[in-house]
């Protein structure tokens, strides 16, 4: 999408948000803050000084469904050029330190301890995106057959790792080996869970590296005759 | 994965080519010739195929699967 469209998006945003500001500012002052306070809907009779409102509103609404639209069209034509795609996408390997926020991770035991939150332990996923190292080593890889072919046994093979890591996890955890408290037991599991997802993803990665380069001679790395 | 032999090299030497020019003419990666002439990937049929017109070799010269 250019730049110019993207602009008008926005500013057509911009001016249905002021739209709606200006019309609670009106119902407010001259309709006693009709459609905007709590209001029992089902006795909602229809007045003049309704319009602005209702329109804001309408704005919004179909706004948002615009934006839903172009949502939807952005993602087609991503898969569309992904199907189409021969070489791997272009990527940093030093996109593989944003794996560091998987430390965030233990954060949960300082949120835990204040307001019993879990979701931190969620942050352990994060771990995979170590992979992007391995990942960012193979950018702009022409991917024939055998990349392919390597591509679908590693994720294969990461897969296996990771449904059997999470079956264990659940076998033990199930037989009470890590807390007999059932609070304790499920923070285990959302953080082991997390944990096993990262290392999947991360798994993937590095076994598709693997395989590719794996008895990689002298002469294929400088190049054949 | 069936053991084969593989004439590649000997045949892409012979039309002239070089490692990166048939991996060019087949649309794969120069490493993939590589394992190819090692003997160290089974390439699909159109692969295989592809190579044979490469090289103007028929596909039995070129991939000599073992019999048991």
């Amino acid at each position: 999408m250019s730049k110019s469209k993207l602009k008008i998006i926005f500013i057509v945003g911009v001016c249905c948000l002021l739209f709606l500001l200006v019309s609670v500012w009106y119902t407010y002052t001259f309709n006693a803050g009709r459609l905007v306070k709590p209001m029992d809907f089902s006795a909602y009779v229809f007045q003049i000084k309704d319009i602005p409102m209702l329109a804001a509103i309408s704005a919004i609404i179909l706004y948002g469904f615009f934006l839903a639209f172009l949502l939807f069209i952005s993602l087609l034509n991503q898969w569309q050029s992904k199907t189409k795609a021969v070489k791997t996408r272009k990527l940093n390997p030093k996109l593989g330190l944003l794996g560091f926020l998987g430390f965030f991770g233990f954060l949960g035991f300082w949120t835990y301890s204040i307001n019993k939150t879990v979701f931190p332990f969620c942050f352990f996923v994060f771990f995979g995106f170590f992979g992007f190292f391995f990942e960012g080593k193979m950018s702009d890889t022409l991917m024939d057959e055998r990349f392919k072919e390597n591509a679908q046994k590693a994720q294969l093979t990461a897969y296996k790792i990771g449904f059997a890591l999470i079956w264990l996890l659940l076998l033990l955890i199930g037989q009470g080996r890590f807390a007999a408290n059932l609070e304790h037991a499920v923070i285990v599991l959302i953080a082991a869970i997390s944990f096993i997802l990262g290392f999947t993803l991360f798994l993937g990665k590095y076994l598709l590296y693997r395989y590719d380069h794996d008895g990689q001679s002298e002469e294929e790395i400088n190049g054949g005759i | 994965m069936a053991e084969f032999e593989c004439n590649l090299k000997k045949y892409r030497v012979l039309k002239g080519l070089t490692q990166e020019q048939l991996a060019d003419q087949v649309g794969v990666r120069r490493e993939t010739i590589m394992r190819l002439e090692k003997a160290q990937y089974n390439p699909s049929l159109k692969l295989a195929i592809d190579i044979s017109r490469a090289v103007e070799v028929p596909i039995e010269d070129i991939f000599v699967f073992k019999q048991e």
